[in-house]
């Protein structure tokens, strides 16, 4: 059985919907990690550090838990996620632990005291359905065709996630701060010899990049698939590491690269469903799986790199008087 | 200090003689199990800890079912370290509850062999490697998934289905299988989507996957592994349906799920905990099936959905525990190519057609014209033109060549050595050529005198004059067995019957049939049957004047619905399927395959005749005799 009743163009307004929701977490995960990074912070916690707003937004707002406003579980999503970006600064810019590994650590600590506290106070799946975030039918704008379904008619985190876009641009061109972050991220020494406090400025960072994957895992849990099951981010957060580099730095292009990734994965499986074939023959499923994967790495090697933005002192720590 | 020292000693002595002893004390049966996912995933792995819990419980708690737990051991590195720390802190079970995890239990159980070791989905005891301390436990889940496809396709109402896999491997893959081929054989005109989402845990992907398949329309979804309450909450958010598998997910979605095939492994788990006690440390290949294992649960408190999908579900477990219907473990990729040679036609209403509507009913389970491409000659009483038309198919790459008549046989065994390739079939016989160094024919018969025994007793019942009519083709094959087990029948049922029996000679002479029959009605009798596709003929005559006729082979009721009281029906289905699915997992031959009434092969389908319900009861009863072995049917008749 083969081939759908729903034309391509439908087929297409469906899946740039679905593109929008689906690279809401990679975005705020992905924009947190260019604060980091460009402030010369690797961090590989990020999977950790969603999975526990993931955890901490659903139950706090599902029924199962706390049921609290959706609202509730953001901010407690996002407290959880700053308390982690403040312990891996703590890790990472004062004890200057090797990045990647603590970064590693960091996110099996987030899928194991997730899935701990998930089987102690959870007990079983919690489901948030109709308690979390639900999608905004704009008025006007949502009746338009094709774009109205596709941009209009979203949760509200989506239209966050795309608003923090230009501003996070804004912060770190325009900024004092943003000045700050790049010059630490460059040239820490010669930050610091211009009165800038390197530690301050990058722990600023990385909590504001462990607030935003808290967000990147709440958006996950209550809004984009109100559930929660034990590592449900499933290596998003590395997925979204690889986006800051697929971006260059650049959170244009870091959007750029999550809606690539996004519709790439929402097509194979419309492939799949539509058991698209080649030459006759059904294209193998895990072949079509790894797709988006293989294009993501495909784009990355092919794409002419730009190291203007790479940050010189990413992942090396700060040491006055060493650098 | 020398006697501190010889203290010293004493004291590690006496411990060791009071370890020793408490070793040698029965203690707690030591189970340690390896799960690919965790022990609430709603599926695969939470299926198998559930019932180690219940043994536990039931053998009376941790003092004597000690359980150990690694779970999310997806990783096969991982599991194979952690199998070999369990055998080597002496657990007496070592449980690895994946397919993935065969090749390293194998190389441990060598090792340890004073330990269990399980594992599945597998039908592999390591008896062909030499070894004597593994189980392995089968899951036939394409049997929950055709129920539940087929309950799906009939509650379907934008006529678009969605299946969330995880990857397509292990039981995920049976079930999905068999889910397709439920809907292929309820509903044909339903779209089945299917999607794999690479991960067993990713709830999120599963939800995406869900919601995808609902924009493409889908208003009823079933998928597996630990993802899917993404997938769930996804379908129940539009309103939709659910259908699960592993375990029972109506607790948790009562709005939604709508029937769930649930593992029972307590039984496997029990048995391998007797089997050790009785000094046997392994050897058996487990299977749970419906019989078995597997429980289908309705959630029937749903509102909502029609009585028709309650009652289609229920039938097809029926069906599917008699063996009426068999849902395939595996799918062809490309088209599967049969071919088949018929004496006859394929509208013949006896032998041909009965083989024919087989092929046509496995393609519709299947998927259709896309799944099953088939290819018949018919008319074939000419056995050298036979063996040029089998020749040809074979010569044509066709994956399944099936000589439909003992009369083929001959030309078949000359020509199965030159097409190794090829799977051939032929019935009715028990030969597959295995004594010849044939590997690649397949046999197949009916049990033809249990179905003619259930008429027989009808008939004798039936008949005022106490006169019956057989008119048989030629005294052999099934015919022959038909007739014996009728005669066997009618005399059980009327010592004093009149039996008339006559053979014409031929397969296809309808007029001479008739004249048979005329005959035999002149001679008194006012019910008779008959065998081969020539009994059109008889059939009109007994429908002349008035009485009645049993058929075999097919359904005969339809042209003479008022003549007809029942039909032994060949269900050749299975026995195709079973074919098909041996084939494509690269097995060509050697296997014979038999119909009875207990495999459901053989069915009695009633016609249009008001048959009065104390006939219909000796018929059941006769049924039930024949099942049960407490009535035996000679396949020849004890010399008078």
């Amino acid at each position: 059985m083969t081939g759908s009743s729903m034309t391509l163009d439908q087929i297409l307004v469906e899946a740039l919907a679905l593109m929008f929701l689906y690279s809401t977490p990679y975005l705020f995960a992905a924009l947190g990690e260019v604060f980091a990074q460009r402030s010369g912070v690797l961090n590989l916690g990020v999977e950790g550090i969603m999975l526990m707003g993931a955890f901490s937004g659903i139950y706090v707002i599902s029924s199962k838990g706390l049921g609290q406003e959706p609202m509730v579980g953001l901010l407690v999503a996002m407290l959880v996620g700053g308390l982690m970006g403040l312990a891996m600064a703590v890790v990472s810019v004062t004890f200057k632990a090797e990045q990647g590994i603590s970064g590693i650590g960091f996110t099996l600590f987030g899928l194991g005291l997730s899935s701990l506290l998930f089987k102690s106070l959870a007990g079983g799946v919690i489901t948030a359905q109709g308690e979390g975030f639900q999608a905004v039918t704009i008025p006007i704008l949502s009746d338009l065709p094709v774009i109205g379904k596709i941009f209009f008619q979203q949760n509200v985190l989506v239209y966050v996630a795309f608003a923090l876009v230009p501003i996070s641009v804004w912060i770190l061109n325009r900024t004092t701060w943003g000045l700050q972050i790049r010059a630490v991220g460059q040239n820490p020494a010669a930050a610091d010899a211009m009165g800038v406090n390197v530690d301050r400025v990058r722990y600023s960072t990385v909590i504001l990049g462990g607030v935003l994957a808290g967000i990147a895992g709440a958006s996950l849990s209550i809004a984009v698939t109100p559930i929660f099951q034990e590592n449900m981010t499933a290596g998003r957060g590395f997925i979204a590491v690889a986006l800051v580099y697929f971006g260059g730095w650049s959170p244009w292009r870091v959007m750029a690269g999550a809606l690539l990734f996004a519709i790439a994965n929402n097509l194979q499986i419309w492939a799949q469903i539509l058991d698209v074939q080649i030459v006759g023959q059904s294209i193998p499923p895990n072949l079509l799986i790894m797709a988006p994967y293989i294009l993501t790495i495909a784009v990355l090697v092919f794409a002419r790199q730009r190291k203007r933005l790479e940050p010189a002192a990413l992942t090396k720590p700060f040491m006055r008087g060493e650098n | 200090m020398s006697r501190k020292f010889l203290a010293l000693i004493l004291i590690l002595l006496l411990s060791l003689c009071v370890a020793g002893l408490s070793s040698a004390q029965d203690g707690p049966v030591r189970v340690a199990i390896i799960l690919p996912s965790s022990t609430t995933d709603l599926s695969w792995s939470q299926a198998l800890y559930d019932a180690a819990v219940a043994v536990q419980t039931e053998m009376g708690g941790e003092e004597a079912v000690e359980i150990a737990v690694s779970e999310n051991t997806w990783d096969v590195t991982a599991a194979a370290d952690a199998m070999r720390g369990y055998a080597e802190e002496g657990y007496n079970i070592v449980i690895a509850h994946g397919t993935q995890y065969g090749s390293s239990l194998f190389e441990l159980a060598s090792e340890f062999p004073d330990t269990s070791f399980a594992w599945g989905t597998s039908s592999d005891a390591g008896m062909d490697a030499g070894l004597t301390n593994v189980f392995a436990y089968d899951v036939r889940a394409q049997q929950g998934g055709y129920i539940n496809g087929c309950m799906a396709g009939l509650l379907t109402e934008s006529g678009v289905i969605g299946v969330v896999g995880p990857v397509p491997a292990g039981d995920a893959i049976l079930y999905n299988n068999g889910f397709e081929q439920g809907v292929n054989a309820c509903n044909p005109a339903a779209e089945v989507l299917v999607a794999y989402t690479g991960s067993f845990g990713d709830t999120a992907l599963a939800a995406e996957t869900a919601n995808t398949q609902i924009a493409a329309g889908a208003d009823v979804l079933t998928g597996s592994a630990q993802q899917v309450p993404g997938a769930i909450d996804a379908i129940e958010a539009a309103g939709g349906y659910w259908f699960s598998t592993d375990v029972d997910q109506a607790p948790n979605w009562p709005e939604t799920v709508v029937a769930s095939m649930a593992y029972d492994f307590s039984g496997v788990i029990e048995d391998i905990i007797a089997k050790r006690a009785s000094g046997v440390n392994g050897g058996t290949a487990y299977e749970l099936n419906l019989e078995d294992g597997v429980t289908m649960v309705y959630n029937e408190a749903l509102e909502g959905v029609p009585a028709e999908v309650w009652e289609a579900g229920r039938q097809a477990e029926a069906d599917i525990r008699s063996g009426v219907v068999y849902p395939l473990a595996v799918l062809p990729e490309e088209p599967f190519r049969i071919a088949i040679v018929m004496p006859s036609a394929t509208t013949d209403l006896a032998w041909s057609q009965a083989g024919y509507d087989a092929l046509v009913e496995i393609q519709q389970q299947l998927g259709g014209e896309d799944a099953v491409e088939i290819a018949y000659t018919e008319g074939m009483f000419d056995v050298t033109a036979a063996a040029e038309a089998l020749r040809g198919y074979a010569e044509d790459g066709y994956d399944l060549v099936i000589a439909h008549g003992t009369q083929y046989g001959t030309s078949l065994f000359e020509l199965a050595p030159d097409y190794p390739e090829t799977a051939f079939a032929w019935g009715t016989a028990t030969d597959t050529g295995v004594d010849q160094g044939l590997t690649n024919i397949y046999a197949y018969e009916a049990g033809a005198e249990q179905g003619g025994y259930v008429n027989g007793v009808m008939a004798a019942m039936l008949s005022e004059a106490g006169t019956i009519g057989i008119v048989g083709p030629v005294p052999a094959g099934d015919a022959l067995l038909y007739i014996n087990g009728f005669q066997q029948g009618v005399l059980a049922t009327n010592p004093d019957a009149n039996i008339l029996l006559a053979y014409t000679g031929s397969f296809g002479d309808t007029a001479l049939a008739a004249e048979t029959a005329n005959t035999q009605i002149s001679a008194g009798a006012d019910v008779l049957t008959g065998s081969a596709q020539q009994v059109p003929g008889a059939i009109d005559a007994v429908q002349a004047v008035g009485g009645y006729w049993f058929g075999t082979q097919s359904d005969q009721s339809g042209n003479w619905p008022e003549t007809v009281v029942a039909s032994q029906v060949y269900n050749w289905t299975p026995v195709v399927g079973s074919m098909i699915e041996n084939v494509l997992k690269g097995t060509l031959g050697g296997e014979a395959f038999n119909l009875t009434l207990n495999n459901g092969g053989l069915e009695i389908v009633y016609g249009g005749v008001e048959v009065p319900q104390e006939i219909i009861d000796a018929a059941n009863a006769a049924i039930a005799g024949i099942q049960s072995g407490e009535i035996v049917v000679q396949q020849e008749l004890p010399e008078a």
